[in-house]
Formats: C-alpha cells, sequence, structure tokens
C-alpha cells in the first residue's frame, strides 16, 4: 500500500523535477492498461498456472518463479471478461504487494512508455463506483487511451489478506 | 253255183221211200238232164266268152302294130327330113370350111406378124429383165449397205447405252463416294442436296421404269391375244386350207371330167378348138401380158419412188449422225474434262490424305505432349507438396522466431523496469533496453510478415496441388480424347483412302468412257458414210428405175398392139369356133373354166398353205415376242426393285448430313462439280442414245423399205421373167398355132372332101329311106284291113257269146225247176235217203 501510495503520490512530487514516469502498458480484452515500472517486479512469459483447490475464482493457480511460489491472478476473469486462450504474447506482470509477489495474468504486454502526471485525468466518476475501483485514472497517448489501474485492488486485498 | 244249189237241195232225196218209186225214177232222169243241159251251157258260155276276149286282143295287137307303124313312118319322115337338112348343113359347113380355110390363111398371116410382135417383145423383155437383175443387184447392194448400217447402228446404239450404262455406273461410284464422305465424317448439306436430287431423278426414272413395266405387261398381254388371234387365224387358215384342198380335188375332178368329155370330142372339133383355144390362150397371154407389163411399170415407179424415199432416209440419216458426231464429240470433251476433274480428285483426296497424316501426327504429337504434361503435373504437385513441407518447417522457425523475439521483449522489458528501478544508474541501460525491444518488436513484425507469407505461400502450395491435381485429370482426359481423335484420325485415313480408291476407279471408268467415245465416235462416222452409200445407190437405184419405167413405157405399148393383134385374132377365130360346134365350144370352155379352176384352186391352196406357214411362223414369232417381251417385264421389275433400292439407299445417304473438314468440303466441291458435269454428260448421252435410236429406227426403216423394194424387184424380175416366159410361150404358141392352123388348113380341105361325100351318102340314104317309107305305107294299109276284119269277127263273137249267155240262163232256170220237182217228191213220199250223185 505505502509502495503503491508512493508511486500515486510520486507524479505530483515529481511533476517538477521529472515530468515523466515509466510505465507498463498491457492488454487485456480491447482495452490497455498501465501500470508503474518501479511497482512491477518482473514481467514473465505464461506456460501455465497449478490450480489451487479452495481459491477465489480470478485466481487461476500458482507458478513457480525464480524460486518463489506465486499466485496468478487472471484480469480477465477480474474484468468480468471470458477466459482467453493460451498464447505466446501472455504475460504475467509480477508486482509487489505486502512484500508478497502476485502475479496477473494479462492478454500482452509488450512496452514501457513515459507518461506525464498531466496526461493523467480521473476516471468519470460513474466509472469510479461502479468498476470496484480498479480504475484510478486515465491517459491519453496521441490516440491511445490507456488505463492506469489500482495494483492492490486488482489483486483484492482484502480476500489476499484473508488467504 | 247251179251244181250247188242242186247238192244241197238234194239232201232230202235221201230219204225218199221206195213205194213211189217209178216217179221218182222220171223225175231223177229229168234232173240229170236238166243238170247235163246246165253243164252245157255253161261251156258254151265260157267259150263264147273267151273267143271274144281272144278277137278284143287280136285287134288291140292289130292296133298296136298300126300305131308303131305310124310311129315308124312319122320317124322315117323325120329321118328323112333330118337327113335333108343334115345335107343342107353339111352343105352350108362345106361353105363353111371353105371360108374357115380362107379366115385361116388371114390367121396364119396375122399370127406371123404376132409372132414378130412377140419376138421384139420378147427382146425388150430380156432387155428390161437384164435392167432389171442389175437394180436387184442393186439394191441388194442398198440392202446390204442398209444391213450394215443397221448393224453399225445397233452397234452405236450398244455403245450409246454401254456409254449410259458408263455413265449410270460412274453416278453410281459418285454415289458411293458420296457415302465413303458420309463415313468418313458426314455430307454436307449441297452433297445431301445432290444425292436428294440423284434419288428425286433415280424415283423419276423408277416411275418410269413402272410405267415401262406395265407398259411392257400391255405389250405382253396384247402379244399374247395376238399370237391367240394368230393361232385362231392359223386354225382358220388351216380349215380353209382344207376346203382348199378339196374344192381344188373336186374341180379337179370337174377337170378330169370335162378332160375326158373333151376328149371324146370328134378329131376335126378337136383341131378347130385347140386353134381357138391357143388363140385365146394367146389373147389372154396378151392381155396378161399387158397387166404385167402395167405392174411392172407401176412397180418399178415404186421402186424408183422407194428408192427415192430411201436416199431421203439415208441423208436424213447422215444428217442425224452428223449430228450425233458432234454430240459425241461434245461428249468425249465432256468425258475428258470428267477425267480431268477426276485427276483432280484423285490429287485433292491425296492431298486430303496427306492432311489427314499430318493431322494423325499431331494428334499423335498432342497426345505425347499431353502425357508429358500429365507427368509434369504430377512432378509439379510433388514440387509443392514438398515446397508445403518446406513452408511448414519455415513456419516452425518463424515459430521459434517469435518465441525469440517474444523472450527477447519480455527481457528488454524486465532490463527497462530494472534501469527504471536503478533510477540514473539504469538510465544507458535503458536506451540499450529500449533499443533491444525496438529490435525485437521488429524481428517479431518481421516473423509475422513472414509467418502471413508463409501462410500465402502455403495456400498457394495447397491450391497450386489442387490446380496440379486437376491438371493431371484434365491431361488424362485430354489424352482419352486425343486417343479418341487418333481413333477417328485413323477412321478419317480409311475413309480418304477408300475416297481415293473411288476417285482413282472413277478416273479409270472416266478414262475407259473416253475410249468408249472415240469408238462410238468411229461407230457415228461409219454409220454416216454407210448411209452417204447408200443415198449414192439409191440415187443410181432411181436412175435405172426410171431408165426401166421408160423401157416398159415402150413394152406396154408393144403388148397393147399385141393384145389388140391378139384380140382381132380370137374374134374371127370365135367366129369359126361358133359356126363349127356349138357343144364343143362349151364343153371346151367348161374344161377350160375347169382347169383354169384347178390352177387358181391349186395357186389358193399354195397360197394357203404358205400363208399358214407364214402365219404358223408369225405364231411363233408373235409367242418369242411374247416370251421376250415377258423377259423383257421380267427384266424391268428386276431394274425397278434395284432402283427402288438404289433409292432407299439415296435416301438413307440424303438423311444423314454432317460437318466436314476443310479438306472433304474441297473435296465436296469436286465431287458436285463432277456429278454436274456427269449430269450433263448423262444428258448428252441420252440425246445420242435418243438420236441413235432415230437412226438406227431409220436405218430399220430403210432396211425394211430396202428389203420391200427387193421384194419389190424380185416381183419385178419374176414378171420381167414371166413376161419372157410369156413371150417366148405365145411365141411358141404361135407357131403352133400357126402349124395347127396349116394342118386345120389341109383338115377342113379334107372335111370338105369328106362333107361331099357325106352328102351324097345322106342323098342315097333319103332315098332308101323314102322307098322304105312308101313299103311302110303298103303295109299301114293292109294293117287297116286286117283290122277291119278283126273287128266284124269281133261283133260276130259278141253276138255268139250274148246266144250262149242266155242258153245258160235259161239251163240255170230249168235245172232249179227240176230240183224244186225232186224236193216236192221226196217231202211226199219218203225219198231214199241215198243222194242222187
Amino acid at each position: 500500500m505505502t509502495e503503491l501510495a508512493r508511486y500515486d503520490a510520486a507524479p505530483a512530487a515529481l511533476e517538477v523535477q521529472t515530468p515523466a514516469v515509466l510505465y507498463v502498458i498491457f492488454r487485456v480484452g480491447n482495452a490497455e492498461y498501465a501500470l508503474a515500472a518501479d511497482s512491477i517486479f518482473q514481467m514473465e512469459s505464461f506456460t501455465g498456472a497449478t490450480a489451487v483447490p479452495g481459491a477465489p475464482s480470478f485466481v487461476i493457480g500458482i507458478v513457480h518463479l525464480r524460486g518463489r511460489i506465486v499466485p496468478i491472478v487472471d484480469l480477465r476473469l477480474r474484468f468480468g471478461l471470458v477466459p482467453g486462450p493460451t498464447v505466446l504474447e501472455n504475460r504475467i506482470v509480477v508486482g509487489l504487494c505486502r512484500e508478497r509477489l502476485v502475479g496477473l495474468l494479462v492478454d500482452s504486454g509488450r512496452e514501457v512508455l513515459k507518461i506525464a502526471p498531466t496526461q493523467f485525468q480521473a476516471p468519470p466518476k460513474i466509472l469510479e463506483d461502479q468498476t470496484g475501483g480498479f480504475i484510478k485514472a486515465v491517459a491519453q497517448v496521441g490516440t491511445r487511451v490507456i488505463m492506469l489501474v489500482d495494483f492492490a485492488k486488482l489483486i483484492g486485498e482484502e480476500s489476499l489478506d484473508g488467504v | 253255183m247251179a251244181s250247188n244249189g242242186t247238192k244241197n237241195g238234194s239232201r232230202p232225196v235221201k230219204t225218199v221211200r221206195a213205194p213211189k218209186q217209178p216217179r221218182l225214177q222220171s223225175l231223177r232222169q229229168a234232173a240229170m238232164l236238166a243238170n247235163a243241159v246246165d253243164k252245157a251251157a255253161s261251156r258254151l258260155s265260157a267259150a263264147s266268152a273267151e273267143q271274144a276276149t281272144q278277137q278284143e286282143q287280136a285287134r288291140v295287137t292289130i292296133e298296136d302294130v298300126f300305131s308303131k307303124l305310124e310311129e315308124t313312118a312319122a320317124a322315117v319322115q323325120d329321118l328323112v327330113r333330118s337327113q335333108r337338112a343334115v345335107s343342107d348343113s353339111t352343105t352350108l359347113l362345106q361353105d363353111g370350111a371353105e371360108g374357115s380355110t380362107a379366115t385361116l390363111q388371114e390367121l396364119a398371116a396375122s399370127i406371123t406378124s404376132v409372132k414378130k410382135d412377140s419376138a421384139l417383145l420378147a427382146t425388150f423383155s430380156d432387155a428390161t429383165a437384164t435392167t432389171l437383175e442389175e437394180v436387184a443387184r442393186s439394191i441388194k447392194g442398198v440392202s446390204a449397205n442398209a444391213e450394215d448400217l443397221a448393224a453399225a447402228s445397233e452397234q452405236l446404239l450398244g455403245s450409246v447405252s454401254g456409254t449410259a450404262s458408263n455413265l449410270a455406273e460412274m453416278t453410281l461410284r459418285v454415289s458411293s463416294k458420296a457415302a465413303s464422305v458420309e463415313q468418313l465424317g458426314g455430307t454436307t448439306e449441297e452433297m445431301a442436296r445432290s444425292v436428294a436430287r440423284l434419288a428425286t431423278d433415280t424415283e423419276a426414272v423408277g416411275e418410269r421404269l413402272v410405267s415401262v413395266a406395265s407398259s411392257m405387261g400391255k405389250i405382253e398381254k396384247t402379244l399374247g391375244s395376238l399370237a391367240t388371234g394368230a393361232n385362231e387365224l392359223a386354225t382358220s387358215v388351216e380349215q380353209n386350207s382344207t376346203t382348199t384342198d378339196l374344192l381344188a380335188r373336186s374341180i379337179g375332178a370337174v377337170a378330169e371330167h370335162a378332160k375326158q368329155l373333151e376328149s371324146s370330142v370328134i378329131d376335126s372339133a378337136a383341131m378347130v378348138t385347140q386353134v381357138a383355144a391357143s388363140v385365146e390362150e394367146v389373147a389372154a397371154t396378151a392381155e396378161k401380158h399387158a397387166a404385167t407389163v402395167h405392174a411392172a411399170a407401176s412397180s418399178i415407179e415404186q421402186v424408183a419412188h422407194s428408192a427415192e424415199a430411201i436416199a431421203r432416209g439415208a441423208e436424213q440419216i447422215a444428217a442425224l449422225a452428223a449430228g450425233s458426231a458432234a454430240s459425241a464429240t461434245e461428249l468425249e470433251g465432256t468425258a475428258r474434262q470428267l477425267a480431268k476433274m477426276g485427276e483432280n480428285t484423285k490429287s485433292v483426296s491425296l492431298a486430303v490424305n496427306e492432311a489427314a497424316r499430318e493431322g494423325a501426327a499431331t494428334v499423335g504429337k498432342s497426345i505425347t505432349g499431353l502425357g508429358k504434361i500429365r507427368a509434369t503435373m504430377a512432378d509439379s504437385a510433388l514440387v509443392m507438396k514438398e515446397m508445403g513441407n518446406r513452408a511448414e518447417e519455415i513456419g516452425d522457425i518463424v515459430l521459434t522466431i517469435n518465441l525469440i523475439a517474444d523472450r527477447t521483449n519480455l527481457l528488454s522489458l524486465n532490463a527497462s523496469i530494472e534501469a527504471a528501478r536503478a533510477g540514473e544508474h539504469g538510465r544507458g541501460f535503458a536506451v540499450v533496453a529500449e533499443e533491444i525491444r525496438a529490435l525485437s518488436d521488429r524481428a517479431a513484425t518481421a516473423s509475422a510478415d513472414i509467418g502471413k507469407i508463409i501462410r500465402g505461400l502455403q495456400s498457394t502450395a495447397r491450391k497450386a496441388i489442387s490446380a496440379a491435381a486437376e491438371g493431371s485429370k484434365v491431361a488424362d482426359e485430354g489424352a482419352t480424347l486425343a486417343a479418341d481423335a487418333e481413333r477417328a484420325m485413323s477412321a478419317i485415313l480409311k475413309g480418304v483412302e477408300d475416297v481415293g480408291q473411288t476417285a482413282r476407279e472413277m478416273s479409270r471408268a472416266t478414262e475407259e468412257q473416253v475410249v468408249a467415245n472415240q469408238y462410238l465416235a468411229q461407230s457415228i462416222s461409219k454409220v454416216s458414210e454407210q448411209s452417204r452409200t447408200i443415198a449414192v445407190g439409191a440415187n443410181e437405184q432411181t436412175l435405172a428405175a426410171k431408165t426401166l419405167a421408160q423401157g416398159s413405157v415402150e413394152m406396154r405399148l408393144l403388148a397393147k398392139q399385141t393384145s389388140i393383134a391378139a384380140a382381132e385374132q380370137a374374134k374371127s377365130m370365135r367366129n369359126i369356133v361358133k359356126a363349127n360346134a356349138q357343144l364343143k365350144g362349151g364343153v371346151e370352155q367348161v374344161s377350160r373354166a375347169c382347169q383354169e379352176q384347178a390352177v387358181g384352186a391349186s395357186g389358193l391352196a399354195k397360197a394357203v398353205t404358205e400363208m399358214r406357214a407364214v402365219t404358223l411362223y408369225m405364231s411363233g414369232a408373235l409367242a418369242d415376242q411374247s416370251r421376250e417381251a415377258s423377259l423383257i417385264n421380267a427384266q424391268t421389275r428386276e431394274l425397278t426393285s434395284a432402283t427402288q433400292r438404289t433409292i432407299v439407299g439415296l435416301s438413307e445417304q440424303a438423311k444423314g448430313a454432317v460437318e466436314v473438314g476443310k479438306a472433304v468440303e474441297d473435296f465436296r466441291t469436286r465431287t458436285a462439280q463432277m456429278a454436274k458435269a456427269l449430269q450433263e454428260q448423262a444428258d448428252g448421252g441420252k440425246q445420242l442414245e435418243a438420236a441413235s435410236r432415230l437412226v438406227s429406227r431409220l436405218a430399220e426403216q430403210v432396211t425394211l423399205a430396202t428389203g420391200v423394194q427387193a421384194v419389190a424387184t424380185a416381183g419385178l424380175a419374176q414378171t420381167a421373167e414371166d413376161v419372157r416366159r410369156l413371150a417366148k410361150q405365145t411365141s411358141r404358141a404361135l407357131e403352133e398355132q400357126a402349124a395347127t392352123v396349116a394342118a386345120t388348113a389341109a383338115n377342113v380341105a379334107r372335111q370338105t372332101l369328106n362333107l361331099g361325100s357325106t352328102a351324097r351318102a345322106t342323098t342315097e340314104q333319103a332315098a332308101a329311106s323314102e322307098e322304105i317309107l312308101r313299103s311302110v305305107d303298103e303295109m299301114r294299109r293292109r294293117a287297116r284291113a286286117a283290122v277291119t276284119s278283126a273287128t266284124h269277127e269281133k261283133t260276130r263273137a259278141g253276138a255268139m257269146a250274148d246266144d250262149a249267155r242266155q242258153l245258160a240262163a235259161q239251163s240255170s232256170e230249168s235245172s232249179s225247176t227240176a230240183r224244186a220237182a225232186l224236193e216236192a217228191a221226196v217231202g211226199d213220199g219218203g225219198v231214199s235217203a241215198k243222194p242222187l250223185f
């Protein structure tokens, strides 16, 4: 939370020093989403996960990653979309949350972008209420619309706490 | 009767009794007496009657004698009269004989002059006969020429028919060629149309043939009925002949009788008759002469006319033959054209053959090419498959590249993340990571492109494979089609060879036709030559006939003179004959008539026999003709059926009309031209045939005319011979007549002498006859006296007989009285039963 908060606070703080922050861009369904690069542990390719009985429905299992067991959250399931096929482009975006690594399964994730904090706007209120608070901001990059997501909410902090 | 009555009456007398004996005795005596008287009276009466009869007989005899005497007297008187008449006649006859002698002398002179005329006539006749023989020879020559002409015409006709049949054969060959062309791949419409036209023509021919067949049937029927008629005629002639034979025999018998009768006629009369007959004969001969000469003259005129007609006919034939020659030349030209066409056709068919061979070769090449295509297609498919496999491999490689690119991207992303985390220290690293990511992105893009290309390549390869399979299939089909084409091509080759064969045959036939046409032209020129010869001969004949006619006119004059002289002779002779013997004349006439009749009858019989033979021959010939007609009819029917078959074949041929290749089309055009030329040629042949038929008919007419002329000339020669013979006969007869006349003159002189003595004897006979007459008169007178006395005697005898009859009646009466008395007596006294007598 603190990490994320630090990242959240950073754009405002870095606004004068570093006008742009590096984000990792990934795609789920037809939309592009962004996470701050310094909050990402690493990116991995997805070759399948070992299902864990009793886990929440959006947690498709666990994978062995550099000597650590990492649970995988399928964002398609999390976003209420039908699960997609396993392809080469699938990525696991591994982030840190309370000293634990959690992987997000996305359709693809191929680039990092520097986006200035002024490029972000607050999402519309109705979206904020209805989407469970996953989207923190929306950035316009050229013609692309990139949504900044809340990692903690994505991984379901409460549920994970329960585990 | 009286005695019987007496007997019956005496029966009761038997019972007379004895006591009256004395009276009965007397009665018996009286009765006996009465009976005796009765008997005597009867005898007397009979004797009287007999005497009367005898008297009557004697009278009749005497009267008979008397009448005989009367007759004798009359006869003798007749005899005397007759003798007187005979005497007178004899005297007259003597005068007549003297007159006859004078006439005979005149006659002798006349006969001498006639003889001279006859000799002259004979000379003329000889000359005429010689000329006629020449004419006959000339006619025979003309006849031979005409026969040659007829033969040449026949030959010509045969040639024309041969040409016609050649043409028909050629037409047939053309038709078969058409069939070949049809087999080859179908006929063009034009060909079909021409065949249809041919079919129509043939149908027309068939119809004509049918009508010919029916005509032939009619002819046959007519010939049959003609033969029947001829047979009937033969039968009737046979009957006629029999009747004529009978008549001839009868007339012969009559003639025999007449001859016998004639031979019984006295010598002198016979001599005169002979002379008369001879003169009559001479007269008749002269008349016949005149008639014969007249007939000969008209015959000669006929011959002249006939010869002129022959000359005209021959000239016509020559003109026709010239026309025919022109036609033949034209025909020959057409045939040559046809031959050229045939050659063209041959070359065309050769070209077609070559083209077909080339086509076959091309088709073979096509087949080979198609096979190669098929193989290549299979190879291509293989290659494509290989390529597909390679593409798969490439795809795998692309996948690997993608994987590598993905991993590189991942790595670069992680590096970027690490660099970001490193802050300022990671800035250079971040740049490198960014470049790597860019490279990996490019690699991914490239590999994606390659993947796309590979996918395209693969689909293309798959398409190529299926296309190759299809191509292979198509090539297979093409190969099959090509094989079919090869087969068809070989069939075409065969057909073209057939056509070539037909064309060669046609060419050969056309050449034959050319030869035949040349022969035809020769024949026609021969006909022309013959007819010219005939014309020349006929003209010569006409000249000779005219000369003959002139000679015959002179002869006619002479004959007329002779006839007149003979007629005069005959007239004078007839006078003699009339004076001499009417009976003999009649007999002679009868005999002559009979003989002539006999001769005529035998001639008639002969003529009838000849007629019978001729009729039988005619009947046979008619039967032959009928047979031939039926044969022709059968042949015509066969021809008709063949034509119908041909029609059927032609219509079948006409049915199929399909496309023909270009080479065949050229050929077809040639064939059409040829057919047209053939048709023209056939037309020309038909015209030629018609012309030759006309020539043949004319030649036949000429032959007929010359035959008639020959017959007429033969008749003329015969007539001339007859004339000569008659002239000689006349001459001889005249000589004989002269001799006979001399003999007759002598005979008549002798007769005159005889007649004188006959007259004397007749006079003496007359004197003796008168003596006889006188004595007969005496005899008559005496006979008349005897008759008178006999009449007296007869009267007396009659009176006596009357007396006797009276007496007999009386005695009968008394006898009956006596019998009555006796009966009465017996009734009184019982007369004894003993009979009186």
